[in-house]
């Protein structure tokens, strides 16, 4: 017990903080299972994301929170072998769906990575591919778009003198953030960051999250990670996951101040993972 | 113990530099390497306690001794690997040298005219040469056998790596590689017996019909269908050299990491837009690679070409009219040659390796413009 009030004292400023309203569901996960040939990947997970808020994944490796992850824009479907039943649905479109058009759905849900995955093409058109798969624009209305996605991505000032420098030219941090003007400038309604910040220093950790907070206005927001300060500081819902089960979803504050099950607080308190 | 540092330390040199640094080692830090020695012999700390003068028995740990032995490997080494990449130097001036020697009565006779007139009359008095024909023919076959090889081999390429059922995979790229195996004299001979009746009676007819009357097509697919053709000896090469081009696309494609095309696909991409925007600009360096490796094969590629081009010097607009290569002139009258005649195939050989130099150099200046292009 020590332990926990030693946590919940260096969390106390989570208690005071009020959790925001209860948002409409964006994402609804119903009786979800997954499985990587015969291994059982992810045991019955039911869970919704609330629109324009942001969701944590937290839980020890390979607990299957990036699976999910992967789940929530079919990006399993790319390789053989992998397979999902359940319910899963985005607004009304079941995702699950095997006639659904991935593009589209994928457009609706994007991805920021690991790692920094710039496309090997400029900046400008690492920003621009993106949008020209969608919609045909002119060139005037292009560079607006662009400009408006790399400020969406705190990156325009860094960059707006060397748009046609390659992606890969700028900084680890910087082609992170690349990475999510991208993503946002496909408009999509969801973002999954699936540990954004694991291969980041701190301060462009600290660019990343601010960024996350602002994209919570107008984004419904899912993030991995395996740093329990960032669920605690960008997150207003926490899930925490262990051996492919969800073992409790619930309020950020709350988990991190008084969770419920014991492996959680085993977990956050740093006794496993 | 004292002895085995100080041992150690007299290796390392008696340069009066070293004078404190020794006095300092040898009294304060010599437990310390005493146990880090131990440790790399492989002896428990327990065991040193008690028998701490059992190094000694056995002789100092010769650290030099042990690295003098692996100077004189490195220095072997060295040498070979060193001897191995001069002797290219040496066969490469070698070659050059012996061409420009065997070449050099031909060159003196005809000068640069060699090189624009078309006639090659070896048996007239004096011998009349010129290399157009065989130039034109070596670029012209190459030419149209990269226009079918690099997009059919690309293909089988992206096929194979993203989206060929895994069941596939391996006979298509068995297949693949057992293409390149194929001795070239097979090729010709097919390319004779086989592949030249079917085009001369299905697609030359069929081509030389389409383009009848069309202003620069109808020259180049012009007629009558012939068994030995400009035309015959592309195709042929294109399927030779479409292994090299495949199966370095395969390797060089299988080094995209999955991230970067899971990212495409993310923001929405189909696999034809994830290819043609990240894999192949990925790969870019490594496919121009391949399909120069190819080209190098195509342009000096000899006993299939010699069996199905028709060995005429005469230059016609048609690809289905008989031609001939550098090579395959060389080969097929070589035997037979004296003289000047010879040394006139001689400076055909020195052209051709010429002709190849620039060709390569050309993609090479062709691949830093990408570079430049894609700004890095």
């Amino acid at each position: 017990m020590t332990d926990l009030s030693v946590s919940v004292s260096s969390n106390a400023h989570l208690a005071s903080q009020q959790p925001l309203p209860e948002a409409p569901a964006k994402v609804t996960v119903r009786n979800l299972n997954f499985y990587y040939g015969e291994h059982h990947a992810l045991k019955n997970i039911n869970l919704t994301l609330g629109t324009n808020r942001v969701t944590a994944f937290i839980g020890p490796s390979g607990c299957g929170k990036s699976t999910l992850l992967r789940i929530f824009n079919r990006m399993y479907d790319l390789y053989p072998g992998q397979r999902v039943t359940g319910q899963l649905m985005l607004d009304q479109t079941n995702i699950l769906d095997p006639k659904l058009d991935l593009n589209l759905l994928r457009a609706r849900v994007g991805m920021v990575f690991q790692k920094p995955t710039p496309f090997p093409m400029t900046i400008y058109e690492n920003i621009a591919f993106g949008i020209r798969l969608y919609e045909k624009i002119s060139k005037s209305e292009m560079d607006d778009r662009v400009e408006k996605a790399l400020r969406g991505g705190a990156l325009w000032n860094e960059v707006k003198d060397k748009l046609n420098a390659s992606g890969l030219s700028l900084s680890g941090g910087q082609q992170q953030r690349l990475c999510i003007a991208r993503t946002v400038a496909v408009r999509p309604e969801v973002i999954l960051f699936d540990e954004p910040c694991s291969a980041l220093d701190p301060i462009s950790t600290a660019k990343v999250e601010e960024l996350i907070q602002e994209l919570s206005e107008n984004y419904t927001i899912a993030i991995v990670t395996h740093n329990m300060q960032q669920a605690a500081r960008v997150s207003d819902k926490t899930a925490f996951m262990y051996l492919g089960e969800l073992i409790e979803f619930d309020d950020t504050s709350k988990i991190f101040t008084s969770p419920t099950d014991r492996r959680t607080q085993d977990y956050i308190t740093g006794r496993f993972g | 113990m004292r002895s085995i540092v100080q041992t150690l330390l007299r290796r390392a040199g008696t340069h009066k530099n070293w004078a404190p640094d020794q006095r300092r080692t040898a009294s304060g830090a010599s437990g310390r390497k005493q146990a880090y020695i131990k440790r790399v012999q492989g002896i428990g700390v327990a065991e040193m306690a008690v028998e701490s003068n059992v190094i000694d028995a056995a002789g100092p740990y010769d650290r030099a001794k042990a690295l003098s032995a692996f100077k004189l490997g490195d220095l072997t080494f060295y040498w070979i690997t060193r001897l191995s990449a001069i002797s290219v130097l040496l066969i490469l001036g070698g070659i050059i040298i012996s061409l420009i020697v065997g070449a050099f009565p031909a060159m003196k006779e005809y000068g640069f005219a060699f090189l624009w007139t078309q006639r090659w009359a070896p048996s007239a008095d004096p011998p009349v040469l010129g290399a157009l024909g065989p130039m034109y023919g070596t670029l012209v076959t190459s030419f149209i056998a990269m226009l079918i090889a690099i997009p059919v081999g690309l293909g089988i390429a992206i096929f194979l790596t993203e989206l060929c059922p895994q069941w596939l995979r391996r006979p298509i790229g068995m297949a693949v590689e057992l293409l390149a195996g194929i001795p070239s004299i097979i090729y010709g001979m097919w390319g004779f017996f086989v592949l030249g009746p079917f085009l001369a009676n299905t697609f030359q007819p069929f081509m030389i019909k389409i383009f009848d009357g069309v202003p620069v097509l109808g020259a180049i697919f012009a007629g009558p269908p012939s068994y030995l053709s400009l035309f015959n000896a592309a195709l042929i090469l294109a399927i030779m050299v479409l292994p090299f081009i495949t199966s370095i696309s395969v390797d060089v494609f299988k080094t995209v990491p999955p991230v970067l095309k899971e990212a495409a696909y993310g923001v929405g991409c189909t696999t034809w837009e994830v290819v043609r925007s990240v894999v192949i600009p990925y790969t870019r360096v490594g496919i121009i690679g391949g399909v120069m490796l190819a080209l190098g094969r195509a342009l000096g590629e000899t006993m299939a070409v010699t069996f199905i081009i028709g060995n005429s010097f005469r230059i016609s607009s048609s690809i289905f009219a008989p031609g001939t290569t550098i090579s395959a002139a060389i080969a097929s009258e070589f035997a037979e040659s004296d003289g000047l005649h010879q040394s006139g195939l001689i400076l055909l050989g020195l052209l051709l390796f010429v002709l190849t130099f620039f060709v390569l150099a050309g993609a090479r200046l062709m691949l830093l413009r990408l570079e430049q292009k894609a700004g890095k």
